[in-house]
């Protein structure tokens, strides 16, 4: 007796076995010499430094708007005062991270997405294979390793860009010192608020890398494949990170 | 390769921006938390700790000064809170500073507040036992606020029937709108006043004459110091106490006299029981008071003839001219 599994099911079980499977050989090929240092200072330049711009931006217009959208309910309850310690909390704890990591697999995800998806259309991965270079390495390993460590980075620097667009927000109602404004937000920070947020970021970042190399890696059907590489890297991106993150506040409740 | 080498420093001051903040941020809350300082132990004990939490801050005078390292139960009634406090303190905080637990702002954290109390207690040394005091928590706060709104609602309810009673009071009403209450509550205070001025010039008087007496000098000096009258004073007091008991004994003499005559009165063969008692006697009194009256006033006539008898007439003259002469 043979079980009728659905196309769409069988599909996306299809996906998650290759996807695990893409990213053990991610570890097995990362971890292995010889290491592409070059491509990868390149990437990282290029998910990292490239996608600062954007980033803060986003995160700079986040925290006024934050500010701005909390503080008449602050002031109503009578505790404007607070607004550094909430907004602090609200920023690095999960608005940070999730909107930069949000941001950077829009980008990312769907430049890696389309750039190895075009690359297997115009089978200059076959081209490499044959030359000898192993385009894995080359083109995953290093991507995913480049996404992986720059997302933390560009968290940070978002989250004091964005704490930064709070302060000007807060000055918008009322006069505060630079100082007391980060004085207030320190305050009410604890390391357990800091480091969990900060280590999900290296998950966000793998994520985004992997799944954005991997439907470029098997993209197919010519230049339409390519477009649909992009946009399911994003999608699928998007999804993960909200998944990982739901995991992570569980672990990080179960820490405190 | 001059690109590259470009990007590559762009990335390096990217990636160190990032770590450089991430660093910043870890030590800005390791030193919110007085992890980087030296420090010592202090302790003290509490029935509640009303939810304070390992890392909480402690506070000497305000300041913070440390954190919560350890709260631990040691029985049903005793929770040990051990608390980190920087080193630069113990120059300040005494062994007998007090330890109670607030909460930072109105809806904050739990703190432990140090607070230095009076007397010259020795500075801690690290590890003491501080003693501590049990906040009013916010359940005992509102059953007060209940037990005084209650006593509240009572004298509202006392204060309404008083006022009540006095708007229906006729005797009050009328004597609120007598118009010459005001006038005669001015010229009472102006009555008033005048007592009290008149009472600061006695005072003033008095003060004056207890100035003199001071000095030496005035009637009251001379009173309170001068010894020839005091012993005048002491020979009257000595002259009246004589004199009191030859008083003393005049009334006994008398008392003697009146017991003998009482008895006389009463028993006795004497005149005064013949005179107030024997009716016989009082008629023969009665007549020889008569016979007296009528021999006096044979006596006149004979005097009167006496006076016409030509030898008598010259001495009689002349005793009328020498009493004219004495009149003149």
């Amino acid at each position: 007796m043979t079980i009728k599994i659905p196309d769409a099911t069988r599909e996306f079980l299809n996906d998650a076995g290759e996807l695990s499977r893409f990213a053990g050989r991610f570890f097995y090929e990362g971890l292995r010499p010889r290491y592409e240092v070059r491509e990868f200072v390149r990437q990282c330049y290029v998910v990292g430094y490239k996608s600062l711009p954007l980033v803060g931006l986003t995160a700079f217009i986040m925290g006024l708007v934050l500010t701005m959208q909390l503080q008449p309910t602050m002031v109503y309850y009578g505790v404007e005062s607070q607004i550094p310690a909430m907004v602090g909390i609200s920023i690095v704890r999960e608005i940070g991270p999730i909107l930069t990591a949000l941001i950077f697999a829009g980008k990312i995800g769907s430049s890696i997405g389309a750039e190895l998806g075009s690359m297997k259309v115009t089978e200059q991965i076959d081209a490499m294979e044959v030359s000898g270079t192993n385009p894995f390495k080359y083109l995953v390993v290093t991507r995913a390793f480049a996404t992986m460590l720059m997302l933390p980075v560009l968290v940070v620097i978002a989250d004091a860009i964005s704490l930064y667009g709070s302060f000007l927000g807060v000055n918008i109602y009322e006069k505060t010192s630079l100082l007391l404004f980060f004085r207030k937000v320190f305050e009410n920070l604890e390391y357990i608020d800091v480091v969990p947020a900060v280590i999900k970021t290296f998950f966000f970042g793998f994520a985004v890398g992997i799944i954005g190399c991997y439907k470029g890696y098997y993209s197919s059907k010519g230049t339409e494949g390519v477009g649909h590489s992009a946009n399911s890297a994003v999608v699928v991106s998007s999804v993960v990170i909200f998944i990982l993150d739901l995991i992570a506040v569980q672990i990080t409740d179960i820490l405190t | 390769m001059k690109d590259h080498n470009i990007n590559t420093i762009k990335l390096g001051v990217f990636v160190i921006a990032g770590l450089v903040l991430f660093i910043a941020t870890l030590y800005a809350l390791g030193k919110n938390r007085n992890l980087f300082g030296t420090q010592f132990e202090l302790r003290t004990r509490f029935r509640d700790v009303n939810g304070l939490l390992v890392g909480n801050n402690v506070r000497f005078s305000g300041i913070d000064v440390g954190s919560v390292r350890s709260v631990t139960i040691l029985n049903d009634t005793t929770i040990e809170v051990v608390m980190n406090v920087d080193r630069k303190m113990k120059k300040f905080i005494r062994t007998n500073a007090q330890a109670t637990l607030g909460t930072d702002g109105l809806i904050g954290n739990r703190v432990v507040n140090l607070a230095p109390m009076s007397g010259n207690a020795p500075f801690v040394q690290g590890g003491e036992l501080l003693p501590s005091r049990e906040e009013i928590n916010t359940q005992q706060m509102l059953e007060t606020l209940s037990r005084t709104n209650e006593s509240v609602a009572v004298i509202a309810d006392e204060l309404l029937g008083t006022v009540q009673r006095i708007n229906s009071s006729a005797q009050l009403t009328r004597l609120l709108s007598d118009e010459s209450l005001s006038d005669n509550l001015k010229a009472s205070l102006v009555n008033l006043n005048r007592a009290t001025a008149n009472a600061a010039l006695l005072m003033d008087n008095a003060n004056e004459t207890l100035r003199l007496a001071s000095q030496g000098s005035g009637p009251l000096a001379t009173l309170l110091t001068d010894t020839t009258l005091s012993a005048e004073l002491h020979r009257t007091v000595r002259q009246l106490q004589a004199v009191e008991a030859n008083a003393q004994q005049l009334a006994l003499d008398l008392d003697q006299v009146v017991r003998t005559v009482e008895t006389d009165y009463r028993q006795g063969p004497g005149p005064v029981n013949a005179l107030m008692r024997d009716s016989l006697m009082t008629l023969r009194l009665e007549k020889t008071l008569e016979n007296v009256e009528n021999g006096t006033a044979a006596f006149n006539e004979n005097m009167e003839a006496l006076k016409h008898n030509f030898l008598f007439r010259g001495y009689f003259k002349k005793m009328e001219k020498r009493k004219k002469k004495e009149m003149k």
